[in-house]
């Protein structure tokens, strides 16, 4: 019963671990203390997840739908069946969704499925669009998609702001690098209007009010510039376009920013001036669903450009990734608006090397997200998803009208159901494949355990059904996958299994410049300079029409939390972390939502007291929860699934979904 | 006490190997981790590296384990409750003292109070126990301020001192001198006791030099916990740092907290299943009607150190809950280690500032 060292798959941390292995199962886990990242930690989840492996709820061989159940059928009936009908298809119809939890090798392996062999464009991962909206504004401020800093120096670090999220919650063990620099004397500084775990571990907490995280890094520019903290050195040298930034701060009034957000000049000018004093600053934000909106992202880039923080060592603006490999995925190209290694589908060149590289002609059109896909697009006629389960499935109306529904998974669940075809897939332990972390860390997570009978892996199936239609792609080994990405896309240049066997992992970019890969975005490696990304704050109004503010006081907010993470089919196959979701679904059957200690006195509530939430479309009734950790005026529903998420939710996820700077306008009433 | 040379060494894991798994410390060689592992191949026992980053708690309370299997058939109304063997011979190879210690303290809980656990003493009963002394502390290490080594006192069926030239071996059972004979030791000689006692001093002395990371005040702290004299304020800050992810617990050599799940399988059986648990979840002292009498997460925190530390539960024990490791302050996400939590407590005594 050996201990064989892999990689966590829970969140973008990515951490290392050991899996116990006794016969063909995992029956423990263990950190290790030499991974550069997660130095011998890891978080409730990653210390269960031996359980989720355990699970008896696989998917263990190809099924068709026959009538209202599945029939279980061969590899090759089931290949025939999705031919047969994919040939009276074209590209236009058809929609492919990834997951961020499948490797670069199989996320790879299906944007050419969908682009070479589908004809599609449509494609996808889930509705996670913060990711993207971040890449795009990295990518056109400093030309990098990712990360522009390292966490391995975080330590070492005088400046760290948190910017949104919950952290502490999300990504543990990147929180827990920020807390161990804290206590080493970092200054840290959080802006959010929640009093996260992050934000009481702060020595500084801005609590803007919802909605205005924006305005208040506006605002923080605009004080930088008053306090003449800029060094216009680097800006005429690194930056493009620095002027026309300056000129618009201008206009920016202060007194506005303050009254907008309920923070102080004062409180300002203290996070202000610890970051000018800093020598090595960093910011953080998440990018899953609880994401910031692209001006807020901009804002903050913007912010540490004008400070200077940006292409430095030891700075850097820091992006997180809620799932493992959300950033990979992304990576490969899994997105309607990027090609594999981020080339952009505007770009010509881009297309023509691809069709080189793949020996075959592409389609041009503007492909879309799988999301808006369903709620749009009438043509799409089939869909192909991977590994998904609850974050599309407010489209079953919708779903259940499609000619074609391909469904990749290792493990039973709700959306499987509508499937009209199941082709079972592997494990992560049960096949090699890459990983790349929120870092940029490009890990090998190898093979532990045998799949069970007859299930083989996603590449291989993707593989078959080229075959079936006619594309002989002749991969002999998911390691060959591997052999195209690091031809395909520069960052991967340098890598191979050979290398990754023996390194826990390497940050892209790997290349010939950096074998060893890459730690930080360096300015004078850059190959441009820098640029302030355009935001468009004047023209949004902010709080809605005063009407609205008068018959619905309150702002609603989701969020997600520790045990109910998103994937919720995940969680509920452990026992340890389900039983800590129980416990709340326990306490509150039918949900809750938290309010303030200071409203809830104002309106007289008890805990658990059922109140009323309406909005504009809509009402619910769930039980309060009075809590100090949210502002008074907001209201905060965890992000859980069905259980909890009652159909209003429902209603209004796709827009809630998009960023935690979006809430909804409600009120509250007593439930008598 | 008997010699044993470097070569022999090798020749007694085989003896040993011939009716024992063998678990042992190895390294894996990519991260550099010292992993107590079930050796399939005896080359990678490695008796001089590090303390092992896993205590050998595993291979006596497995992380998860099935412990029975049961099928109810409706028709007949009938349960088969089928009972898991675990009935097989280990030899624990190379166990430092603190771990050994911990395993002691394992034993009293799971098997010298009013209740015996089968299960743990299915896998305590075939053990053949190889203890090794530490030659000089790591880094992380105060066995010396819990009375738990360097060098192991009792539990071990041998016990191994490196001397340089080879292993002082000293047998602690019948079982560990019959070994012996059957391998021909030689005896050791009066001045053998002489020259491990000066092993042994040398190691405590150099805890100064090498064992940096830890500076615990471990009887004042446990003379602070029994009288209940710690300002609540110092648990809230504690508690403000946890991240509620059990490491502590799962790395401990002496926590012993489980849970029980039974698993329904395809196949209509189920299993009966036992895993670690911990006092810093919240639904593990959650009662049926909501009650919850250690809702914040400070009373859980403040729970683990009495467990850890406290009088009344020494006595549980004989002996401190903790044995000095240090695995704790290594795996916590939030800092707040055993070690880390005495200093907290000291500083409360002492009114040192903080940071």
């Amino acid at each position: 019963m050996p201990y064989y060292r892999g990689i966590c798959n829970f969140c973008g941390t990515g951490c290392g671990h050991l899996l116990r292995v006794e016969g063909n199962r995992v029956r423990g886990v263990y950190p290790v203390s030499g991974h550069p990242l997660s130095r011998g930690r890891l978080c409730v989840r990653g210390w269960h997840i031996h359980e989720l492996l355990q699970t008896e709820d696989r998917i263990t061989q190809p099924l068709i739908k026959d009538g209202g159940s599945f029939k279980p059928v061969s590899y090759e009936e089931a290949l025939d069946y999705v031919v047969e009908k994919v040939k009276k298809l074209s590209g236009r119809q058809l929609a492919v969704l990834g997951s961020p939890r499948a490797s670069n090798e199989e996320n790879y392996l299906l944007g050419k499925f969908a682009r070479t062999i589908l004809k599609t464009n449509n494609l996808s991962l889930s509705s996670d669009a913060g990711q993207e909206e971040s890449a795009r504004v990295l990518l056109e401020g400093c030309g990098w998609p990712a990360m522009t800093g390292t966490l391995a120096e975080l330590r070492q670090a005088d400046f760290i702001l948190v910017v949104g999220g919950d952290l502490t919650k999300q990504n543990p063990i990147i929180a827990s690098e920020i807390h161990h620099a804290h206590r080493g004397g970092t200054f840290l500084a959080t802006i959010s209007p929640r009093k996260t775990q992050m934000a009481r571990l702060s020595q500084l907490h801005l609590r803007p009010r919802p909605g205005t995280i924006f305005y208040l890094l506006q605002g923080l520019a605009r004080v930088l510039v008053e306090e003449k903290a800029i060094d216009d050195d680097y800006l005429s040298r690194f930056t493009v376009n620095s002027q026309a930034f300056l000129d618009e701060l201008k206009q920016i009034e202060i007194e506005k920013i303050v009254e907008l957000t309920g923070i102080s000049r004062e409180e300002m000018t203290e996070l202000t001036e610890k970051l000018i004093e800093s020598n090595s600053a960093y910011a953080f934000y998440p990018t899953g669903v609880q994401s910031l909106d692209r001006r807020t992202m901009a804002a903050l880039f913007n912010l540490f450009l004008l400070a200077g923080k940006i292409g430095r060592r030891g700075s850097g603006i820091n992006p997180v990734t809620g799932i493992s490999n959300l950033l990979g995925s992304y990576d490969m190209g899994l997105s309607p608006v990027f090609l594999p290694g981020y080339a952009s589908v505007e770009d010509e060149l881009a297309w023509e090397r691809l069709e080189n590289f793949w020996q075959t002609r592409l389609e041009r059109w503007p492909g879309k997200n799988v999301d808006t896909c369903l709620s749009e697009e009438k043509d799409i006629k089939a869909l192909f998803v991977v590994d998904h389960d609850e974050e599309i499935i407010r489209h079953v109306n919708r779903i259940r009208q499609l000619d074609l529904i391909v469904y990749f998974g290792a493990y039973e669940n709700p959306f499987a159901s509508l499937a009209h075809v199941i082709f079972p897939r592997t494990s992560y332990i049960e096949e090699d494949g890459t990983y790349t972390n929120s870092e940029r860390r490009v890990q090998l997570v190898q093979k532990r355990i045998e799949p069970p009978a007859g299930v083989r892996p996603l590449w291989k199936t993707l593989t078959n059904l080229a075959l079936a239609l006619g594309h002989d792609w002749n991969y002999h080994s998911v390691e060959s996958i591997m052999g195209e990405i690091s031809q395909l896309i520069p960052y991967y240049q340098g890598l191979s299994y050979e290398k990754l066997k023996t390194r826990l992992g390497l940050k892209w970019p790997a290349d010939d410049l950096h074998p060893e890969g890459t730690d930080c975005l360096l300015v004078e490696e850059a190959g441009r300079r820098f640029q302030f990304v355009q935001v468009n704050g004047q023209e949004e109004k902010l709080t809605g029409e005063p009407e609205i503010q008068k018959e619905f006081p309150f702002k609603l907010v989701v969020g997600r939390s520790n045990y109910f993470w998103h994937q919720n089919s995940v969680m509920k196959r452990t026992f340890i972390p389900k039983r800590e979701y129980n416990a709340l679904l326990l306490l509150y059957p039918r949900g809750f939502v938290e309010i303030s200690t200071e409203d809830a006195s104002r309106l007289g509530l008890r805990e658990k007291q059922m109140v009323r939430v309406v909005a504009e479309s809509a009402e619910v009734r769930l039980a309060a929860r009075i809590s100090g950790d949210i502002l008074p005026g907001m209201l905060y529903i965890p992000y859980f699934i069905d259980e909890m998420i009652p159909e209003f939710l429902h209603r209004q996820v796709a827009d809630l979904e998009k960023n935690e700077e979006f809430f909804l306008p409600v009120r509250l009433e007593k439930v008598v | 006490m008997y010699w044993l040379t470097k070569e022999q060494l090798l020749l007694l894991v085989k003896k040993l190997a011939e009716e024992y798994k063998i678990f042992g410390p190895r390294h894996d060689r990519v991260s550099g981790e010292v992993i107590f592992d079930h050796l399939s191949d005896w080359s990678e026992l490695d008796l001089q590296a590090a303390i092992p980053y896993n205590p050998p708690k595993f291979i006596l309370f497995p992380h998860y384990e099935e412990i029975l299997k049961y099928r109810y058939q409706p028709e007949t109304k009938e349960v088969r409750i089928e009972q898991i063997n675990l009935l097989e011979p280990k030899a624990l190879i190379g166990l430092r003292s603190c771990d050994l210690t911990g395993l002691l303290c394992l034993d009293r809980f799971f098997l010298d109070q009013e209740y015996v656990d089968e299960f743990y003493l299915a896998h305590r009963k075939k053990l053949f126990i190889i203890s090794n002394t530490c030659l000089r502390p790591f880094p992380q290490c105060f066995c010396v301020c819990t009375d738990s080594g360097p060098a192991a006192k009792d539990g071990f069926d041998l016990d191994l001192t490196f001397t340089g030239r080879g292993y002082l071996v000293e047998a602690g059972s019948k079982k560990g001198l019959a070994l012996i004979a059957d391998l021909h030791l030689p005896e050791a000689g009066p001045e053998a006791l002489t020259l491990k006692k000066k092993i042994v001093d040398d190691s405590v002395s150099s805890f100064d030099r090498f064992a940096l990371e830890n500076k615990a005040w471990i009887s004042r702290a446990t003379n602070r916990l029994t009288t209940g004299f710690i300002k609540p304020e110092v648990w809230e800050y504690i508690g403000n740092q946890c991240f509620e992810c059990g490491a502590c617990s799962f790395v401990c050599p002496t926590c012993s907290c489980f849970n029980i799940e039974d698993a329904n399988l395809a196949s209509g059986e189920t299993n009966r299943l036992r895993t670690w648990d911990s006092c810093s979840f919240e639904g593990y002292t959650k009662m049926a009607g909501d009650n919850n009498p250690r809702k914040p997460v400070e009373d859980r925190r403040n729970k683990r150190f009495f467990c850890k530390l406290s009088y009344s539960q020494s006595k549980k024990y004989l002996r401190p809950g903790c044995v000095g490791c240090g695995r704790c302050a290594r795996v916590c996400p939030g800092d707040i280690g055993l070690p880390n939590v005495v200093t907290y407590i000291r500083r409360e005594i002492t009114g040192e500032s903080g940071e």
